[in-house]
Protein backbone atom coordinates (compact mmCIF):
# COMPACT_ATOMS: atom_id res chain seq x y z
CA UNK A 1 0.00 0.00 0.00
CA UNK A 2 3.02 2.33 0.82
CA UNK A 3 4.69 1.30 -2.14
CA UNK A 4 1.92 2.04 -4.54
CA UNK A 5 1.26 5.41 -2.71
CA UNK A 6 4.82 6.46 -3.17
CA UNK A 7 4.51 5.38 -6.70
CA UNK A 8 1.60 7.54 -7.44
CA UNK A 9 3.00 10.22 -5.39
CA UNK A 10 6.14 9.89 -7.85
CA UNK A 11 4.55 9.77 -11.21
CA UNK A 12 2.28 13.21 -10.42
CA UNK A 13 4.35 15.53 -11.43
CA UNK A 14 4.34 13.60 -15.20
CA UNK A 15 0.75 13.33 -15.16
CA UNK A 16 0.09 17.17 -14.82
CA UNK A 17 1.24 18.42 -18.57
CA UNK A 18 2.75 22.05 -19.04
CA UNK A 19 0.03 24.00 -20.01
CA UNK A 20 -2.35 22.73 -17.54
CA UNK A 21 0.00 24.96 -15.03
CA UNK A 22 -0.77 28.57 -15.08
CA UNK A 23 1.30 31.41 -14.17
CA UNK A 24 -1.69 34.01 -11.83
CA UNK A 25 -0.61 37.63 -11.10
CA UNK A 26 -1.19 39.49 -8.20
CA UNK A 27 -4.69 40.85 -9.41
CA UNK A 28 -7.05 43.45 -6.98
CA UNK A 29 -10.25 42.12 -8.73
CA UNK A 30 -9.60 38.88 -7.34
CA UNK A 31 -8.57 39.78 -4.18
CA UNK A 32 -11.33 41.92 -3.58
CA UNK A 33 -14.25 38.96 -5.08
CA UNK A 34 -12.30 36.61 -3.60
CA UNK A 35 -12.24 38.38 0.15
CA UNK A 36 -16.08 38.92 -0.43
CA UNK A 37 -16.75 35.45 -1.41
CA UNK A 38 -14.76 34.56 2.19
CA UNK A 39 -16.72 36.47 4.36
CA UNK A 40 -20.17 35.30 3.12
CA UNK A 41 -18.90 31.50 3.06
CA UNK A 42 -17.37 31.95 7.08
CA UNK A 43 -21.17 34.17 7.91
CA UNK A 44 -22.56 30.35 6.15
CA UNK A 45 -20.55 28.99 8.65
CA UNK A 46 -21.28 31.21 11.67
CA UNK A 47 -25.09 31.00 10.78
CA UNK A 48 -25.02 27.13 10.82
CA UNK A 49 -23.52 27.06 14.18
CA UNK A 50 -25.65 29.14 15.72
CA UNK A 51 -29.28 29.25 14.64
CA UNK A 52 -31.73 27.70 16.35
CA UNK A 53 -33.88 25.50 14.12
CA UNK A 54 -33.54 23.34 11.09
CA UNK A 55 -35.14 25.86 8.45
CA UNK A 56 -33.09 28.77 9.78
CA UNK A 57 -30.10 26.95 9.30
CA UNK A 58 -30.43 25.81 5.83
CA UNK A 59 -31.61 29.29 5.09
CA UNK A 60 -28.53 30.44 6.11
CA UNK A 61 -26.29 27.58 4.65
CA UNK A 62 -28.29 27.33 1.03
CA UNK A 63 -28.28 31.28 0.09
CA UNK A 64 -25.05 32.85 1.62
CA UNK A 65 -23.13 29.80 0.39
CA UNK A 66 -24.32 30.41 -2.82
CA UNK A 67 -23.69 33.87 -2.91
CA UNK A 68 -19.99 33.50 -1.36
CA UNK A 69 -19.15 30.11 -3.65
CA UNK A 70 -20.19 32.47 -6.77
CA UNK A 71 -17.68 35.36 -5.55
CA UNK A 72 -14.69 32.73 -5.52
CA UNK A 73 -15.98 31.53 -8.35
CA UNK A 74 -15.54 34.77 -10.51
CA UNK A 75 -12.42 35.44 -8.59
CA UNK A 76 -10.58 32.50 -10.08
CA UNK A 77 -12.34 32.96 -13.51
CA UNK A 78 -10.57 36.55 -13.41
CA UNK A 79 -6.81 35.10 -12.14
CA UNK A 80 -7.44 32.13 -14.88
CA UNK A 81 -7.90 34.53 -18.16
CA UNK A 82 -4.26 34.25 -19.60
CA UNK A 83 -4.85 30.41 -19.49
CA UNK A 84 -8.04 29.65 -21.00
CA UNK A 85 -9.52 28.13 -17.75
CA UNK A 86 -12.47 30.91 -17.80
CA UNK A 87 -15.29 28.83 -19.75
CA UNK A 88 -14.69 25.89 -17.22
CA UNK A 89 -15.26 28.28 -14.29
CA UNK A 90 -17.96 30.11 -15.83
CA UNK A 91 -19.43 26.22 -16.16
CA UNK A 92 -19.52 25.51 -12.42
CA UNK A 93 -20.72 28.71 -11.34
CA UNK A 94 -23.83 28.34 -13.41
CA UNK A 95 -24.23 24.52 -12.21
CA UNK A 96 -23.63 25.84 -8.40
CA UNK A 97 -26.32 28.87 -8.89
CA UNK A 98 -28.74 26.02 -10.73
CA UNK A 99 -28.24 23.17 -8.32
CA UNK A 100 -27.58 25.35 -4.82
CA UNK A 101 -31.14 26.78 -4.56
CA UNK A 102 -32.80 23.58 -5.62
CA UNK A 103 -31.23 21.13 -3.39
CA UNK A 104 -32.37 23.22 -0.38
CA UNK A 105 -35.66 23.63 -1.89
CA UNK A 106 -35.87 19.54 -1.59
CA UNK A 107 -34.47 19.37 1.81
CA UNK A 108 -36.70 22.25 3.55
CA UNK A 109 -39.90 20.63 1.42
CA UNK A 110 -38.81 17.00 2.68
CA UNK A 111 -38.49 18.33 6.23
CA UNK A 112 -41.76 19.98 6.14
CA UNK A 113 -43.79 17.24 5.09
CA UNK A 114 -42.17 14.73 7.62
CA UNK A 115 -42.49 16.57 10.36
CA UNK A 116 -39.59 18.39 11.54
CA UNK A 117 -40.31 21.00 14.37
CA UNK A 118 -40.45 24.59 13.70
CA UNK A 119 -38.74 27.17 16.12
CA UNK A 120 -41.75 29.47 16.81
CA UNK A 121 -41.65 32.66 18.60
CA UNK A 122 -44.39 35.74 19.17
CA UNK A 123 -46.08 36.12 16.36
CA UNK A 124 -44.95 33.80 13.78
CA UNK A 125 -47.08 32.36 11.70
CA UNK A 126 -46.97 29.22 9.57
CA UNK A 127 -49.02 29.71 5.96
CA UNK A 128 -48.62 26.46 4.61
CA UNK A 129 -50.22 24.52 7.47
CA UNK A 130 -53.02 27.19 7.17
CA UNK A 131 -53.51 25.89 3.53
CA UNK A 132 -53.90 22.20 5.04
CA UNK A 133 -51.24 21.14 2.69
CA UNK A 134 -49.20 19.20 4.87
CA UNK A 135 -48.52 14.93 4.89
CA UNK A 136 -52.05 14.43 4.10
CA UNK A 137 -52.54 16.14 1.20
CA UNK A 138 -49.05 14.91 -0.14
CA UNK A 139 -49.65 11.29 0.28
CA UNK A 140 -53.05 11.76 -0.95
CA UNK A 141 -51.48 13.04 -4.52
CA UNK A 142 -48.53 11.31 -4.35
CA UNK A 143 -50.87 7.54 -4.48
CA UNK A 144 -52.26 8.53 -7.43
CA UNK A 145 -49.65 9.59 -9.78
CA UNK A 146 -46.76 6.69 -10.78
CA UNK A 147 -43.71 9.38 -10.27
CA UNK B 1 -2.12 36.39 1.20
CA UNK B 2 -5.76 36.96 0.62
CA UNK B 3 -5.99 33.21 -0.92
CA UNK B 4 -4.55 32.05 2.73
CA UNK B 5 -7.74 33.84 4.37
CA UNK B 6 -10.13 32.35 2.51
CA UNK B 7 -8.81 28.78 2.75
CA UNK B 8 -9.45 29.56 6.81
CA UNK B 9 -12.91 30.39 6.42
CA UNK B 10 -13.51 27.23 4.12
CA UNK B 11 -11.80 25.78 6.65
CA UNK B 12 -13.93 27.07 9.69
CA UNK B 13 -17.30 26.52 7.67
CA UNK B 14 -16.16 22.60 6.87
CA UNK B 15 -15.39 22.05 10.50
CA UNK B 16 -18.72 23.47 11.65
CA UNK B 17 -20.24 21.38 8.70
CA UNK B 18 -18.67 18.35 9.71
CA UNK B 19 -20.14 19.25 14.00
CA UNK B 20 -23.54 19.59 12.48
CA UNK B 21 -23.61 15.97 10.80
CA UNK B 22 -21.96 14.19 14.09
CA UNK B 23 -24.04 16.43 16.69
CA UNK B 24 -27.11 17.76 14.74
CA UNK B 25 -30.49 17.11 16.61
CA UNK B 26 -32.50 15.58 13.49
CA UNK B 27 -31.98 13.93 10.33
CA UNK B 28 -32.74 17.37 8.57
CA UNK B 29 -29.79 19.14 10.30
CA UNK B 30 -27.70 15.91 8.95
CA UNK B 31 -28.75 16.40 5.51
CA UNK B 32 -28.34 19.97 5.43
CA UNK B 33 -24.83 19.76 6.97
CA UNK B 34 -24.06 17.45 4.31
CA UNK B 35 -25.17 19.20 1.53
CA UNK B 36 -23.26 22.48 2.93
CA UNK B 37 -20.19 20.13 2.90
CA UNK B 38 -19.82 19.40 -0.54
CA UNK B 39 -20.71 22.54 -1.36
CA UNK B 40 -18.02 23.71 0.04
CA UNK B 41 -15.37 21.06 -1.10
CA UNK B 42 -16.19 22.04 -4.08
CA UNK B 43 -15.25 25.79 -3.40
CA UNK B 44 -12.14 24.53 -1.80
CA UNK B 45 -11.24 23.18 -4.73
CA UNK B 46 -11.18 26.10 -6.73
CA UNK B 47 -9.17 28.49 -3.82
CA UNK B 48 -6.69 24.96 -3.73
CA UNK B 49 -6.58 25.44 -7.91
CA UNK B 50 -5.59 29.59 -7.45
CA UNK B 51 -2.83 28.30 -5.39
CA UNK B 52 -0.99 25.61 -6.22
CA UNK B 53 -1.86 26.94 -10.19
CA UNK B 54 -2.78 23.90 -11.49
CA UNK B 55 -5.94 24.26 -13.79
CA UNK B 56 -7.13 20.40 -13.48
CA UNK B 57 -8.18 20.94 -10.65
CA UNK B 58 -11.25 22.90 -11.81
CA UNK B 59 -12.42 19.47 -13.13
CA UNK B 60 -12.13 17.82 -10.09
CA UNK B 61 -14.41 20.89 -8.68
CA UNK B 62 -16.89 20.10 -11.39
CA UNK B 63 -17.16 16.60 -10.50
CA UNK B 64 -17.19 17.19 -6.61
CA UNK B 65 -20.39 19.82 -7.04
CA UNK B 66 -21.96 16.99 -9.36
CA UNK B 67 -21.52 14.35 -6.95
CA UNK B 68 -22.65 16.50 -4.00
CA UNK B 69 -26.02 17.85 -5.66
CA UNK B 70 -26.89 14.29 -6.45
CA UNK B 71 -26.33 12.55 -3.27
CA UNK B 72 -27.93 15.37 -1.79
CA UNK B 73 -31.19 14.54 -3.92
CA UNK B 74 -31.00 11.01 -3.36
CA UNK B 75 -31.40 11.89 0.65
CA UNK B 76 -33.90 14.06 0.63
CA UNK B 77 -35.77 12.08 -2.00
CA UNK B 78 -35.74 8.63 -0.21
CA UNK B 79 -36.48 10.13 3.36
CA UNK B 80 -39.75 11.82 1.92
CA UNK B 81 -40.47 9.27 0.23
CA UNK B 82 -39.06 6.06 1.24
CA UNK B 83 -37.35 4.95 -2.38
CA UNK B 84 -35.24 6.66 -4.30
CA UNK B 85 -36.35 5.25 -7.57
CA UNK B 86 -39.85 3.84 -8.73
Amino acid sequence: MKFVLSVIFALLPLAIAAEDVAVIRANWLTDLLMLIGSFFILAAGIGVLRFPDFYTRLHASTKLVTLGGLGIFIAAAVAFIPNAATERLLLIAAFFFLTGPLSGYMIARSGYLRGLPLYKEEGSADEWEAQGEGLEQFEKDNASSDD
Amino acid sequence: MIVNIALACLALAITVAVYRVLKGPSWGDRIMAFDFLTVNLAVLVVVLAVRTEITVLLDVALLVSILGFLSTVALARYLLRGRVFK
